[in-house]
């Protein structure tokens, strides 16, 4: 078969590059491995931050339809349940299905294939209970199977942070999230959620070890020093029944470096990515990348870098279609991309880009996260005049429903959208559209003047237990601190699936009370430290989970002389098994790096071959046509 | 666990059915992954591993990882989370590297 432009990867960067090329006109077949469109979409209950553009306030569920829609209704080929295996000389894209294998001549190739989950060390890591955060999320959102009930989050980047939300409003408790380093990584609102709900974040703490003989029944946490080394008497244990790892992600990149292109170390992209200019375009002619696997990034970066993948593969196709202007579309999504990216969350992205030699020209903001801007209310508040909407978004975060919901034009944000937004308190009703609207559940109703003694609190309520009015509940604060108890007022139902709930407290508590618990829900953060065995068992864990290879075995090795990963392969298998590497490649790499003291950068990934996904033989075998040689660079071989 | 309640979310699951775990008869909803059968019923340890026959279960959801790897209806080293469910399906704990049945 041939084909003018073969997408790989149908989650957002995949299926804007797919539109956006069958716009300017060329003939786009879409491949896919899972049965339906949306990637990583389908499982995003949230609502996404960002732009009205790139459908922020759209939780991602949703937006995995409308792409999907767009992508039939501009006539894309569209191949699910199908897997790209291999790339070969040529522009030969090898796909199978469950049953067949054969091969697409492509003229132009998109690679969006999105990114795994980075592996964690610890004890026990293999035994079941111990799940990637993604993995969970995709489990309970889509199947509706939550695989535990008490589970401990290692991680407190945006996946820890938004699966342990969910895991939450799925019913689950969540112990803490545990995370490495001194702050936060992900943003606060995401943290402040967590904490309104009771769920402490316990910043340079790391699970050490899970207990358990057939399935998780505990976790060991330990304290780091500033150097990040576990400090002896500072671990403990707690009761659970799964640990979920959110520790990042790595580009997924196996069919780039088959494909030959220039691979690249940037740690500020997670790991290995393929160069690329600022059209998306790598170093082997007529293949694009976008998305996670061009660089880790947010949904609403990988949507835009694949549109201008899908326009720049087709314009250099020669298409064009009438009452399309490719160019001008081109420049506003780049304009939109840097947008994105301008603020001090964008910064990792910018720079991980700057070493591709892509500029960016847009104006910078400050690089500090959290705006220093105090004086949020633009005028005195006039809170004796019913509820105002305080706003408690303080990062500066590409991000502005709020803008678009207040009918009243009382909330701004000067300049450009990662600023903080500003409310205008003598303009607001109080009728609480951008409480529903804020995908960060950042804003508030508050009213001084309820009654004598009381103040009246509004919060973003996302929960399946709704208390009724006259409910006492427990009253909580973004910290996390239980300030009193109060009584539910009203409750105001919207259509985008948030409650407004509204309560009564002390007039003393209105600037602090922004959450409640009920008894539901009071499970989770709450934990019993256990003395845990000093002795211990074995400090040793499995590095390589596939082949079963130790990390003691990993690191006798090195000290033997053994200095790649493709030594270490060879002699211990470790990698060989059917993940091919994505389990334990990186924290082989880390060993390496740290015991030789070189940089992550100098160190060679091991190859990539076809099949990239375990596939049976019979599978080939199947295959009857035979490529063309369509006299393609002739490239080394590896 | 099934999730009861859900505040954003409605799962369509398809017709129930019964299927095999071990020999045992347990039951599910048909096209749900047998992954999530399994876990519904409480089922953590999916196989052995190969050299040391350590239990594993699930981990990745999305068939990158072979955490999962199982012996359903005679095919080793089967993916359980992106396996769809059938009714009647024998569904077993792979052991070690899994051996083509003849």
């Amino acid at each position: 078969m041939k084909e003018e432009v073969v997408v790989i990867g149908g989650g957002p960067g995949g299926m804007c590059a797919a539109i956006e090329a069958a716009r300017c006109g060329a003939s786009v077949t879409l491949i896919e491995d899972k049965p339906v469109l949306g990637g990583q979409l389908v499982k995003q209950t949230h609502m996404f931050f960002g732009s009205k553009d790139e459908f922020a306030g759209v939780r991602g569920i949703d937006i995995a339809k409308i792409l999907a829609d767009e992508v039939e209704r501009q006539g894309v080929k569209v191949l699910t349940s199908t897997t790209a295996t291999g790339i070969f000389d040529g522009n030969i894209v090898g796909v199978t299905t469950e049953e067949r294998y054969s091969r697409i001549v492509a003229e132009r190739i998109i690679v969006a294939t999105g990114a795994y989950e980075n592996p964690l060390g610890f004890i026990n890591r293999d035994l079941p209970g111990v799940y990637g955060a993604g993995g969970v999320q995709t489990l309970m959102n889509v199947e509706g199977v939550l695989p535990g009930e008490r589970f401990v989050m290692v991680g407190a980047g945006n996946i820890g942070l938004i699966v342990s939300y969910q895991l939450i409003q799925a019913g689950a408790e969540v112990v803490c999230v545990v995370e490495a380093l001194e702050r936060i990584g992900g943003y606060e609102v995401h943290a402040a959620k967590l904490r309104r709900l009771g769920v402490p974040i316990l910043l340079r703490h790391t699970v050490v070890a899970a207990l358990g003989k057939e399935s998780v029944e505990g976790a060991v946490i330990a304290q780091l020093d500033e150097k990040g080394r576990v400090i002896d008497d500072s671990k403990f244990g707690v009761t659970c029944d799964a640990i979920c790892i959110a520790v990042g992600l790595s580009p997924l990149v196996e069919l780039l470096v088959q494909a030959g292109c220039k691979m690249m170390y940037v740690s500020e992209l997670g790991g290995y990515v393929a160069w690329h200019d600022e059209n998306q375009r790598t170093s082997v002619e007529n293949i694009y990348v976008a998305g996670d696997s061009s660089g880790i990034e947010e949904a609403s970066t990988a949507m835009l870098a694949g549109r201008i993948a899908g326009i720049c593969a087709a314009l250099s196709l020669k298409k064009e279609r009438r009452g399309y202007d490719a160019e001008e579309a081109l420049k506003n999504y780049r304009e939109r991309l840097s947008f994105l990216r301008a603020g001090p969350f964008g910064e990792k992205a910018r720079r991980g880009k700057e070493s591709f030699g892509i500029q960016f020209s847009l104006p910078l903001l400050p690089s500090e996260r959290t705006s220093s801007k105090k004086k949020r209310h633009l005028t005195a508040k006039p809170f004796h005049k019913g509820p105002v909407a305080v706003i408690e978004c303080n990062e500066r975060i590409p991000c502005n429903p709020c803008v678009d919901s207040c009918r009243f034009g009382a909330i701004r944000i000067e300049g450009n959208m990662n600023e903080v937004p500003l409310l205008e308190p003598l303009l607001c009703r109080g009728c609480g559209e951008c409480v529903i609207a804020c995908p960060g559940l950042a804003i508030f109703l508050v009213d001084k003047g309820f009654s004598e003694s009381e103040a009246e609190i509004g919060v973003p309520y996302e929960m399946a237990d709704v208390p009724k009015v006259g409910d006492k509940v427990m009253v909580t604060s973004s910290e996390g601190d239980v300030l009193c108890e109060g009584r539910v007022t009203r409750v105001r139902d919207s259509k985008k699936k948030r409650r407004i709930v509204f309560f009564g407290v002390p007039k003393r508590y209105a600037d602090k009370a922004r959450g409640f618990l009920l008894p539901s829900l009071a499970k989770s953060g709450r934990f019993v430290k256990m003395a845990v065995d000093k002795e211990g068992g074995k400090e040793d864990f499995l590095l390589c989970i596939c082949e079963d290879v130790w990390r003691s075995q990993v690191e006798a090795l090195i000290d033997a002389g053994y200095h790649s990963f493709d030594e270490l392969k060879r002699i211990l298998r470790c990698g060989m098994g059917a993940c091919q590497g994505k389990t334990c490649q990186r924290l082989i790499l880390n060993i390496l790096s740290r015991k030789l003291g070189v940089s992550m950068s100098s160190l060679r990934p091991h190859k990539a071959r076809s099949p990239v996904r375990p596939t049976p033989l019979e599978v080939f075998a199947s295959c009857e046509e035979v490529p063309q040689n369509t006299g393609g660079s002739k490239r080394e071989s590896h | 666990m099934r999730i009861k309640e859900h505040p954003i979310l409605k799962f369509k699951k398809g017709r129930k059915v019964e299927f095999y775990f071990e020999g045992k008869k347990m039951t599910g909803y048909e096209g749900e992954s047998v992954a999530a059968a399994l876990l519904a019923n409480g089922v953590k340890v999916f196989r052995l591993s190969k050299r040391l026959n350590r239990p594993r279960g699930f981990f990745c959801a999305i068939g990158r990882c072979a955490s999962c790897n199982m012996l359903i209806d005679g095919q080793p080293n089967t993916r359980a989370c992106i396996t769809p469910l059938r009714e009647g399906m024998d569904v077993r704990k792979q052991e070690g590297r899994g051996r083509i049945e003849r």
